[in-house]
């Protein structure tokens, strides 16, 4: 990797760590970037691309300064110890869905309390329909995939915060 | 030609078909279970999908998960390897009704051919030349016995829905007929969820020679010649080379005409093997087909230097087999293939965990296909070939040659492997000279309990190497 661009990626991990940042991508014709910091809340980041692009400009015209920017400090839920939480990981290949059919209501929404058996969602796998059950019960804590996205054996679909 | 190929297979067979894959511009997805996460099949596949949990049960045989990830990731065809699915009449159906091309014959031609009973009475018809057995499953010891003494002792009973050695007794008088018959039933129920045996006429000392052949969708059918597997351990193979020492240019040219015709009859279509046994006069009968690619198809590549699974991936596309092998097919050379193994080179047990050292041999005319690496593991849930060695020289004795300075080379630590155990039969005298059948295995394992053994002991040092002349002889 040419010595700018090294330069370029220890400013960017600093001021991704420096900002609570959990996870970055980036991709420009001559750098293709992903960086994911072990351990990391799950914060979503509100970071404003313009003023990350303008730091980057900046870093990349050999500004060794970090320019001052105001970011929407990233609300970095508080920690919850991963013991606690359950993952519902999906039985099937498929495709997942998290309502009965187009345009219905969802099995379940984030907050949800739900009992051991209760249907979650469904994983479409060969034009049958597959009901998914949860195996704790619990509040449904996250969504970790997207209506039809195509799920494998073993991927995590909800989060689950057991009673 | 296809954009996305699935791969239905793990190990040295899924790595073999993403590089034919790869090389012709084709996208790969590669499937595995949770014990194949660190494979080399996944990590050089384009894009990968885990189907299920350590057992091949609940995952590479498990057809609606195998369908699943294929529909999921939208490929155009499925290649299944050899194994697993590879001659599962009803996965080829189900990829079929799901308009995803299934690399192989049609279901029906598998269905014909795979099931040895029915393969046999399609040969007989087309007058290839077949061992006495039974036409059709034989139900009851009563009708066994009737056979039997019609055909004479001794006889073989084999399950008709597998292989590999389950569901196999051989028997060679009357007296013990109808308990090695309950036996063998129960144990092919077992083995294969069917209990119907057939019979044949049992020969003691055969050599095992099979032919390849490739078929296109257009009726044009090529054999490329044989290979020998005669260095077999309970019916599983450990060496094989191409050509046979006992097949002469006139007969591979007959009865590779015979194979064609016959096959181009059937309507087959794709890569396949025909697998035959030499009797003691040199006579040859058919045994079995393999609708599907094998392990060994290796050794035929060096000698014919043609690319067979590229050719099953041309042939699926709707190629035509002159343009796929456009020159007539020159035997160059001799090639031996020795299948590397994960277990104890003297105990057989099954040796599995992760590898500390893996050098592999290298240099002129030495191939190894091999899925496994350094710090790789070898989990406990699947076969155990983690490797071939094939070694390519020109004539046999460069080969062999060839093959003992590789295998001296191929440093396995952290497993058991069954190197040693190669590098013992290429020392091996009666092997250096070709004079072996399928049961020199066990004569070599009783020579190497007695290291003293008198020359004359019976069966031990047989006289020179068959003549393939054709006559029968008492």
């Amino acid at each position: 990797m040419e010595q700018n661009n090294l330069q370029e990626l220890r400013e960017l991990v600093e001021f991704l760590k420096s900002n609570g940042i959990a996870e970055f991508d980036m991709e420009r014709t001559d750098l293709k970037v992903r960086i994911k910091f072990a351990g990391a809340a799950t914060a979503a980041s509100s970071v404003d691309p313009a003023q990350l692009a303008a730091l980057l400009a900046a870093a990349s015209a050999g500004n060794q300064s970090v320019a001052p920017v105001t970011i929407p400090s990233t609300a970095s839920s508080p920690t919850v110890p991963e013991e606690t939480l359950h993952e519902v990981k999906s039985p099937i290949v498929g495709t997942f869905y998290e309502s009965p059919s187009p345009g219905a209501q969802p099995f379940v929404k984030i907050g949800d309390q739900v009992e051991v058996g209760q249907v979650l969602c469904i994983v479409e796998a060969m034009k049958l329909v597959n009901e998914i059950e949860s195996d704790v019960a619990g509040e449904v804590v996250k969504r970790i995939v997207t209506s039809g996205q195509p799920v494998e054996y073993g991927q995590p679909l909800f989060t689950i915060r057991p009673r | 030609m296809f954009r996305k190929v699935l791969i239905a297979n793990r190990g040295e067979i899924a790595l073999r078909v993403i590089s034919a894959c790869r090389e012709m511009g084709i996208r790969t997805v590669a499937i595995y279970s949770e014990a194949d996460g660190h494979s080399l099949h996944v990590k050089f596949a384009d894009e990968a999908i885990c189907i299920g949990p350590p057992r091949s049960a609940d995952s590479y045989l498990n057809v609606p998960a195998v369908i699943s990830a294929a529909e999921i990731t939208d490929v155009d065809a499925i290649h299944p390897g050899y194994g697993l699915l590879s001659e599962n009449a009803n996965f080829a159906e189900v990829c079929r009704a799901s308009n995803i091309k299934f690399i192989g014959p049609p279901p029906e031609v598998t269905r014909l051919m795979g099931e040895k009973s029915t393969a046999r009475q399609t040969m007989k018809k087309a007058r290839v030349p077949i061992l006495p057995g039974s036409d059709g499953i034989i139900p009851s010891e009563a009708e066994a016995l009737d056979w039997a003494r019609n055909v004479g002792y001794p006889v073989i009973l084999k399950a008709a829905a597998g292989g590999g050695g389950r569901g196999m007794r051989i028997c060679r008088s009357p007296e013990e007929l109808p308990g090695l018959f309950q036996q063998a039933s129960s144990e092919a129920a077992g083995a294969f969820g069917n209990g119907d045996l057939y019979m044949e006429k049992f020969i003691e000392r055969p050599r095992h020679i099979e032919f390849q052949v490739l078929a296109d969708e257009h009726g044009d059918v090529l054999s490329l010649g044989e290979r020998e597997c005669s260095i077999q351990r309970r019916h599983q193979k450990l060496i094989e080379e191409a050509p046979s020492l006992m097949i002469t240019p006139k007969v591979r040219a007959e009865l590779g005409q015979t194979i064609q015709r016959c096959l181009r009859d059937v309507g087959y279509w794709g890569a396949g093997t025909i697998e035959f046994l030499m009797d003691e006069d040199g006579k040859i009968y058919f045994i079995e087909m393999n609708t599907r690619i094998q392990v060994e198809h290796c050794v035929t590549e060096m000698v014919t230097g043609i690319d067979l699974v590229k050719a099953q991936i041309r042939i699926a596309a709707g190629e035509r087999l002159s343009n796929i092998i456009n020159k007539p097919i020159v035997i160059n050379g001799h090639a031996i293939e020795c299948r590397i193994n994960a277990e104890h080179p003297e105990k057989f047990t099954p040796s599995a965990g992760k590898i500390t050292a893996f050098n592999l041999p290298g240099g002129n005319g030495v191939r190894v296909d091999t899925a496994q690496y350094a710090e790789g593991v070898v989990p406990p849930y699947y076969d155990s070939l983690i490797a071939k060695l094939i070694c390519h020289g020109a004539d046999r004795e460069e080969s062999m040659n060839r093959m003992q300075r590789a295998l001296s080379q191929f440093v396995v630590q952290g497993i058991h492997t069954s190197i040693p155990l190669h590098q013992r039969i290429f020392a091996d005298p009666e092997f250096r000279a070709g004079q072996f059948d399928t049961k020199f295995m066990e004569r070599f394992f009783e020579k190497q309990a007695k290291p003293t053994a008198p020359v004359t002991e019976e069966g031990h040092f047989s006289s020179d190497p068959i003549r393939a002349s054709g006559t029968a002889h008492g």
